[in-house]
């Protein structure tokens, strides 16, 4: 019997994956659940195990390809013994006329041209698009759509300056030769949640590197430049950064937090020889104030706000493909360990890839931490459809006044700024403000315990 | 030394005629005269009465007698006194002068070369005021020419007398005394089949010809700082210049076609359709035409200017399209 491999949905709203690489070849013969190939969403990358025993009778999709999801990826004759699959057909060739352009529409004389096989199709996006939500629609030019091919681009990731936002040939020449668009999206903060903690003096510095080589898929221009394709992941990161800033109005409040009670308690654990980090103090201290402020803890849905019972708190992860937000869920329940056993978890299989579909949805309340380079503050962009968002500031040594015994003094702190992102159109200041003073109440509170 | 125009073209014929006895002219009033407009003003007074003959007002006559000379051996000039007449010699044009050579495998060419004052915009109402060339356009076996400057003018009449095939040669009246430009003193061709690429741009080609195409460089001077654009004069309608089309358009991507004759069936839907066929996949917006309104031209001065393309309908256009 012939089986069919499919290319899986891996996630909720992932309609198409890219095949990295194949890892057995036609005539194979694969055990049950021995890994096929290698895919890249917009989410998640994925080995593709075999559904049966068999033998690898059909590739269809190349490396390099983007294939819908359900679309057959091989094909896989469950007895040896099966005929070998014929040759495809190969696609008529026809002359040019001598004036022709390359890919001119005219020819001669023969029959009508088949529709080129599936296996000798070119580097280009199926013929079907995928499934777009209504009102999300593109019109393109000829041309603009044959770059888009030729390039593999989402022609909807490019800025448009035509009629009505049209993306015209000059807007992917623009996007091609990396110069920014005239909106450019907001970068995300890089976090790293499972850094170390501060050291009492900086690193060395380091000789400065040679420059990296580029990236695969690269292609350097004469000038020297070095124009990078968007991998899914950087894709999805750009239109969703863009999208959120369209969504909501953003509001930023700081606070600057004494964290030297953190500091020690940290210290003290150590000691006991339990490591923590900063991260999941944070974590903590958000998860108390959310439950006295349950409007952070909320999304907007139509024109109604909906509050969320349960606290599902999105940590961003710095993972090598790029920036994602795995979730803690039903943060509220865990203990302060039980926030650092699950950031640590998050963050270590993060960066070996094993981060699962499902764990990247349903976040209610998102926390960035940059790590030790994370410099004073930032202002993070909202995790969408959550409404607010907290960022965690490099902590530096720094002199601050406190009363002691009724007189000022100045005394050597931990310092940490927090910037609190929230959506205006359904958190007003009060509660905004309240919120992120609460947070740093309960940091400077020292009331921690495992 | 500068010449106009209209000077240029008499300057190729009593320099053609001075070159080669064979050369003949005919037509109404082109002999005492000069012609309506002076385009062969001193032509009989040089050559007399034998080269220079003054016809009856018959364009059949002028036109099959034309024919006739060709066969033996001459290359008579026949002149319309206005384009618009041209219809009265059709037959002689499209049945025996366009088809001559293909009856005859081969072995007899037709060497004449019909000319005579085309277009508006000088208050001719609608029998003097005519763009012909569609109609000819359609005929194999001719060759259809609309020089915009003088120094075409006068290279392209030069080498439609020295070619082997009938020749249409549309001079716009419009431009007969107002351009002039200086012109090489030595001897020069136009050769035929062969577009100039007016001024290169990278964000839109204007394909044009005859009158139209002063008005287009205008615009592209004008918008130069909103957009670069690439200016193509035809020069020679009939066989169309579709390399230089071709490159243009597909590196541009968008094109518009500028002429002054009635836009349906007109030269810019054969040039629209196959920049549609052949370069599709270059093209970033759609193919513009900006023609004459399909209708008689009006003699009433904003009646014209109401039909025919100006400068304004050609900014116009040029936006629209570089907006895409």
């Amino acid at each position: 019997m012939r089986i069919d491999v499919v290319m899986p949905q891996l996630g909720e709203s992932v309609v198409e994956g890219v095949v990295v690489k194949w890892l057995v070849q036609v005539g194979a013969v694969v055990e049950k659940d021995q890994s096929l190939l290698e895919i890249s969403t917009d989410k998640v990358d994925a080995e593709i195990p075999s559904p049966v025993a068999g033998k690898v009778v059909e590739i269809l999709a190349k490396e390099g390809d983007t294939v819908p999801i359900q679309e057959v990826l091989c094909r896989i004759e469950t007895e040896a013994k099966a005929e070998p699959e014929p040759p495809p057909p190969k696609a008529e060739k026809w002359d040019e006329e001598e004036e022709g352009f390359p890919g001119a529409m005219a020819r001669r004389s023969g029959p009508p041209i088949p529709p080129a096989p599936r296996a000798e199709a070119p580097k280009v996006a199926p013929p079907t698009p995928p499934p777009a939500p209504e009102g999300d629609k593109v019109r393109i030019s000829p041309v603009v759509a044959r770059m888009a091919a030729e390039h593999g681009l989402d022609v909807r990731s490019i800025p448009g300056t035509g009629i009505e936002g049209r993306v015209t040939k000059k807007d992917v020449e623009s996007y091609l030769a990396g110069k920014p668009p005239k909106a450019p999206p907001a970068a995300p903060s890089a976090a790293k949640p499972a850094a170390a903690p501060p050291k009492a003096a900086p690193p060395p510095p380091k000789a400065k590197p040679a420059p990296p080589p580029p990236p695969p898929g690269a292609k350097v221009t004469p000038e020297g430049d070095q124009v990078v394709p968007f991998t899914p992941i950087r894709k999805m990161i750009a239109e969703h950064m863009v999208a959120s800033k369209r969504t909501s109005p953003h509001v930023h409040t700081f606070a600057e937090v004494d964290m030297h009670k953190a500091v020690a308690f940290r210290a003290e654990k150590k000691k006991e020889g339990v490591s923590l980090t900063y991260l999941p103090f944070v974590i903590w201290a958000a998860v108390e104030a959310l439950r006295e402020f349950p409007i952070l803890n909320s999304q907007v849905v139509g024109e109604s706000t909906v509050i969320k019972k349960a606290i599902h708190m999105g940590v961003a992860v710095d993972t090598e493909r790029g920036l994602i937000v795995p979730v803690i869920r039903n943060a509220d329940e865990k203990s302060l360990l039980g926030v650092a056993k699950a950031v640590e978890d998050l963050a270590a299989r993060g960066a070996a890839k094993k981060i699962l579909p499902d764990e990247l949805t349903g976040g209610t309340f998102s926390i960035t931490n940059p790590g030790l380079k994370g410099n004073l503050f930032g202002t993070p962009i909202l995790n969408q459809p959550q409404v607010g968002i907290l960022r965690m500031g490099q902590i530096v040594k720094r002199p601050v006044v406190v009363e002691r015994d009724g007189e000022d003094a100045i005394v050597i702190r931990p310092m940490m700024v927090l910037c609190l992102g929230y959506d205006h159109r359904v958190i007003d200041g009060v509660a905004g403000n309240g919120f992120l003073y609460r947070v740093r109440e309960i940091l400077e509170a020292g009331e921690f315990h495992l | 030394m500068a010449a106009t125009y209209i000077q240029a073209i008499n300057q190729a014929m009593h320099e053609e005629m001075e070159r080669d006895e064979n050369v003949l002219l005919l037509g109404e009033d082109v002999g005492i005269l000069g012609g309506a407009f002076k385009a062969t003003e001193g032509l009989h007074a040089k050559f007399g009465s034998d080269r220079v003959v003054d016809t009856p007002i018959a364009e059949a006559l002028i036109v099959g007698a034309g024919v006739g000379l060709a066969i033996q051996g001459m290359r008579p000039i026949l002149e319309m006194q206005f384009i618009d007449f041209i219809s009265c010699a059709f037959d002689q044009i499209v049945n025996t002068a366009a088809t001559l050579r293909y009856r005859h495998g081969g072995q007899t060419a037709c060497p004449i070369v019909i000319r005579g004052p085309c277009g508006g915009g000088v208050h001719g109402g609608l029998y003097h005021s005519q763009n012909p060339e569609a109609w000819f356009f359609h005929v194999p076996g001719l060759k259809v020419v609309a020089p915009a400057t003088a120094y075409d003018a006068k290279g392209l009449l030069k080498a439609a007398i020295r070619d082997d095939d009938p020749v249409i040669y549309l001079e716009h009246k419009f431009l007969y005394r107002r351009i002039k430009e200086d012109l090489p003193e030595e001897e020069y061709l136009v050769p035929i089949g062969k577009a100039a690429l007016r001024k290169e741009g990278t964000d839109l080609t204007v394909i044009t010809y005859g009158s139209p195409m002063h008005a287009v460089m205008k615009a592209a001077r004008d918008m130069a700082s909103e957009v670069d654009i690439e200016v193509i004069d035809l020069r020679t309608l009939l066989p169309l210049d579709w390399k230089t089309i071709r490159a243009s358009v597909a590196k541009t991507g968008k094109a518009l076609i500028v002429h002054e004759a009635r836009k349906t069936g007109g030269i810019g839907g054969e040039i629209a359709a196959r920049i549609a066929e052949e370069l599709f996949e270059s093209l970033d917006g759609p193919v513009i035409r900006l023609a004459a309104k399909d209708t008689h031209n009006a003699f009433a001065a904003p009646m014209e200017d109401y039909i025919l393309p100006n400068q304004e309908k050609v900014t116009e256009a040029i936006r629209k399209l570089a907006a895409y």
